[in-house]
């Protein structure tokens, strides 16, 4: 799933006490209202989530997905999770290139039933499996799955290190973990062209096309929030997983995190 | 029992579902489309097939 929100996680301490806050966008909110805020966009845009991939990527997030997904090389009895794909773009590419066995996770009711109503259209029925919930929280035993895949989605927790530590758990030794996020543009000249359009055309395309320019300039922010390459793969290493590599796409504007446990 | 629901769970799934609060067992409720975590005192909900693993969702014991 897209995520409009960045991740950053801190404390305040206030004379009250303390109160943990985060970020939604560029704006400052308390960790409880960032789920809510989250779902809300989500509701927002799930009918137009395609619409906004490609926007938002300017139409390049279907060759990053495949690229992802060759990395995963999906094969018979390999058990994956994939978190925060609730429309099934993830999912649907994991069976077409040749797993069997899937369960789609996400926090939003309405992006799964999207997902859903898309594998019936596909006669998609067997090997796959939907179920709404919190990746900061997963409802599976130790050791469950052999891969576990987060598109575009990590951003959207409100706790990145729980969601990761949660990853760790719900894999099997040998397991496979791969994150596909949006990230910082590293190529040159490209990093200025990517801001302008991000910030400066991004808010008014969606604005046009679906009226809604508040969610896209979220969008926009969320990405500049997060955390770079090598941040989030110390991130990912203090989680404990191991092996960690990232490579980037299309000059850093999206980048493939791996990593696994041992 | 009433009708088989249009989406029923996937029985391979429940295999492998615990309570994300506690990560204790969880019993399915066929008739109430629950699952049941008595570690937690929570019932998850089903709907439409999808079961809803959320603890801001669930139904207090």
């Amino acid at each position: 799933m897209f995520a409009l929100m960045s991740t950053e996680t801190h404390t305040t301490a206030d004379p009250q006490g303390e109160e943990r806050t985060t970020h939604f966008g560029f704006k400052t909110v308390r960790e409880e209202e960032k789920v809510d805020l989250v779902r809300g966009v989500f509701d927002n845009v799930a009918s137009k989530y395609d619409l906004m991939n490609d926007l938002m990527s300017m139409g390049v997030h279907r060759a990053w997905k495949n690229r992802f997904i060759d990395r995963l090389r999906p094969h018979p009895g390999q058990k994956l999770l994939d978190v925060g794909g609730g429309t099934g773009d993830i999912a649907f590419k994991y069976l077409e290139k040749g797993g069997d066995d899937v369960t789609v996770f996400d926090i939003n009711h309405e992006m799964l039933e999207v997902g859903r109503d898309r594998a019936i259209d596909r006669g998609l029925l067997r090997g796959i499996q939907w179920m709404q919930g919190n990746a900061e929280e997963l409802p599976f035993e130790d050791a469950t799955f052999d891969a576990y895949t987060i598109a575009f989605c990590i951003r959207n927790v409100t706790r990145i290190d729980k969601a990761l530590a949660e990853a760790r758990r719900v894999l099997k030794p040998g397991g496979h973990f791969l994150c596909l996020e949006f990230s910082k543009v590293v190529a040159p000249v490209l990093d200025t062209v990517y801001d302008t359009y991000s910030f400066e055309i991004l808010p008014r395309i969606g604005q046009l096309v679906a009226n809604d320019r508040e969610s896209y300039q979220y969008l926009a922010e969320s990405i500049r929030r997060f955390p770079d390459q090598e941040t989030f793969k110390a991130m990912i290493e203090t989680a404990g997983l191991d092996v960690v590599s990232y490579e980037n796409l299309t000059g850093g504007i999206s980048c493939i995190h791996s990593a696994w446990r041992t | 029992m009433t009708a088989e629901p249009r989406h029923s769970v996937d029985p391979k799934l429940l295999e492998i579902l615990v309570c994300p609060v506690t990560k204790g067992p969880l019993e399915y409720d066929a008739d109430n489309q629950e699952l049941i975590s008595k570690s937690a005192g929570l019932a998850y909900p089903i709907r439409d097939g999808i079961p809803i693993m959320l603890e801001s969702e669930a139904r207090e014991l």
